[in-house]
């Protein structure tokens, strides 16, 4: 068995995984990235359609291309990566050390002797279980990340009459990929009454091609013997489907493209807990987990819309590391809170006296709301915006001087996770949409 | 008379409104933009509408059996049927780097692989 010592370890080669330990290499520590698949750049290589990088490289990129913006310079810069292998488990070793274990087809059993762990392992497809279709169990039921992983990067056509349930950006995306690759696609059928995929998919996607959206519509049966036949799609009313004006669509596939889950086992083995919010970890303004050492960033923290923010997270996220190691303490953390009409805020603490960058995701479609940012009630910052939906996260960055240092702020100290939480003066802050 | 439509911008994912008014000389105006590229959206969607096209190729390897390709530029969008079946047709060999062309001149536009694909079943780094 192998055991290697760096200063971080990177669970997952993706997106995140590739920014943070850019930025911490960069900064001179010592990192390994463990990755699962033969090669570095994670989804981003099945999503080859563009849309990628106008935010971090002012260049409208595809997937493989916004990827290898990232894979050259990893791979010439010294990092330590394992490939095609496994993590199994991660183990704190008091007062501040890791073992992180991975399993390598090429390698067997590879151990990690590290002292921070930057968690990057992305997120995963709800499927059909996840939304509870009743209906018979054929084939021909696919994710759409995973039919486009089939299309995109097999070479292989999953099927020739296609419905997509949810109106993701996946599924409209896939829409268009299958009907250039001469399939036909039905229909989508989005159970709200707005689409959950960007407005720009909906244009270039469906549109284009004529495919029709059914809004506020529910897929409540997929039948077939062996492979799907037939979906029945029914109109909501008052949130309950009305059977008396369903109808049937004549299909032999059916995608789902009906949400994304941080994929956190290993994280909650680790002993990480996890917001409701999110799915993904609780992380303080360091992105540090409530475990000491262990940060999150990317995917697998919340669910991103834009590679472009993954990229500036996780590269903070990997400044935060070098920070961590080298010594520095966070003082005066606030908590953060989403508001009225705010799903989530990430991350869940605020440190007065540097900037802030966080991430929300509003609750309802409006147009011209107003973001509002409020510490015990006071508000100490506001922002129109134009237009905001769920589907489109919200990025707010507060300048050094938002929140005065001091007066308000907490003490920073242990609780029963072991990590970051305000003791004492209970200074919160609050995100709000109205 | 003058005619104006509706459109979502689609040149980036912000997604500006734009309205777009035609006058009768065939002049086009613009509004809702928060970008240059939103006008020039905005007057080619009315005029003549255009997309960037991404694809697959497939090769002969069985670890990377298919080459994904774009489009260098916006291809008018009545084309895109013609410039799919070229590609279908073709069969790109390994290795192939990001950014050499499949096609050179595609009624103006260029086709390039976007993925670095190492030669045929050598793995990669690891």
């Amino acid at each position: 068995m192998t055991v290697r010592s760096v200063d971080a370890v990177v669970v997952g080669g993706g997106s995140a995984g590739m920014a943070a330990a850019l930025a911490m290499r960069q900064a001179g520590l010592t990192v390994a990235i463990v990755e699962r698949d033969p090669f570095l750049g994670g989804i981003l290589l099945q999503c080859i359609h563009s849309g990628f990088g106008l935010h971090e490289f002012g260049q409208d990129l595809t997937g493989p291309e916004y990827a290898e913006r990232f894979i050259g310079p990893v791979l010439s810069s010294g990092i330590d990566i394992l490939l095609d292998a496994t993590v199994m488990e991660i183990r704190n070793e008091p007062p501040r050390g890791k073992v992180l274990t991975a399993f390598s087809r090429r390698l067997g059993i590879v151990r990690f002797s590290t002292r921070a762990i930057v968690l990057a392992m992305g997120c995963r497809e709800r499927n059909r279980g996840n939304v509870a279709i009743a209906g018979t169990r054929p084939a021909g039921v696919f994710t759409a990340g995973l039919a486009q992983r089939l299309v995109n990067v097999e070479g292989c056509i999953p099927g020739r009459r296609a419905v997509i349930i949810g109106s993701g950006d996946i599924g409209l995306i896939m829409a268009r990929r299958l009907t250039l690759i001469g399939c036909k696609v039905l229909a989508v059928v989005e159970i709200q009454p707005y689409p959950s995929g960007s407005v720009r998919n909906i244009v270039q996607c469906l549109n284009d091609f004529s495919i029709p959206l059914y809004l506020g519509h529910v897929v409540v049966r997929i039948e077939g013997k062996d492979r799907v036949e037939e979906v029945e799609v029914a109109p909501l009313d008052d949130g309950h489907p009305v059977s008396a004006k369903s109808f049937r669509i004549a299909c032999d596939t059916v995608l789902l493209s009906v949400g994304l889950i941080p994929e956190n086992e290993l994280s909650r083995a680790a002993g990480v807990s996890i917001e409701a919010g999110t799915g993904g970890p609780w992380v303080d303004a360091d992105l540090m987990t409530h475990v000491e050492g262990i940060f999150a960033c990317g995917n697998v923290l919340h669910v991103h819309d834009l590679v472009d923010f993954v990229t500036e997270e996780a590269r903070r996220c990997g400044e935060r590391v070098v920070s961590y190691l080298g010594g520095e303490r966070k003082q005066g953390m606030l908590t953060v809170a989403p508001g009225a009409n705010v799903r989530y805020v990430v991350p869940n603490t605020f440190v007065p006296g540097r900037e802030n960058v966080l991430f929300l995701r509003p609750l309802v479609v409006k147009n011209e709301a107003r973001l509002e940012v409020r510490v015990d009630g006071q508000e100490i910052r506001s922002r129109r915006l134009a237009h905001v939906q769920p589907s489109e996260m919200i990025r707010l960055s507060l300048d050094k001087d938002a929140v005065s240092v001091g007066a308000k702020s907490t003490e920073y100290g242990s609780t029963p996770y072991g990590g970051a939480k305000s003791t004492g003066y209970g200074g919160a802050m609050e995100v709000s949409i109205r | 008379m003058s005619k104006s439509v509706e459109l979502v911008c689609i040149a980036c994912p912000i997604g500006c409104r734009l309205t777009v008014t035609s006058g009768i000389k065939g002049d086009v105006e613009v509004s809702g933009n928060r970008c240059p590229r939103g006008e020039i959206y905005g007057k080619e969607e009315v005029l003549a509408p255009r997309r960037i096209v991404t694809a697959t190729v497939p090769t002969r390897s069985s670890l990377f059996p298919s080459a994904p390709v774009r489009t260098d530029k916006p291809l008018a969008r009545e084309l895109i049927p013609q410039l799919l079946k070229t590609l279908y047709a073709r069969t790109a060999d390994l290795p192939i780097k990001q950014g050499e062309a499949l096609i050179e001149d595609f009624h103006g536009v260029r086709v390039l692989f976007t993925r670095t694909l190492p030669p045929d079943e050598v793995p990669p780094v690891g």
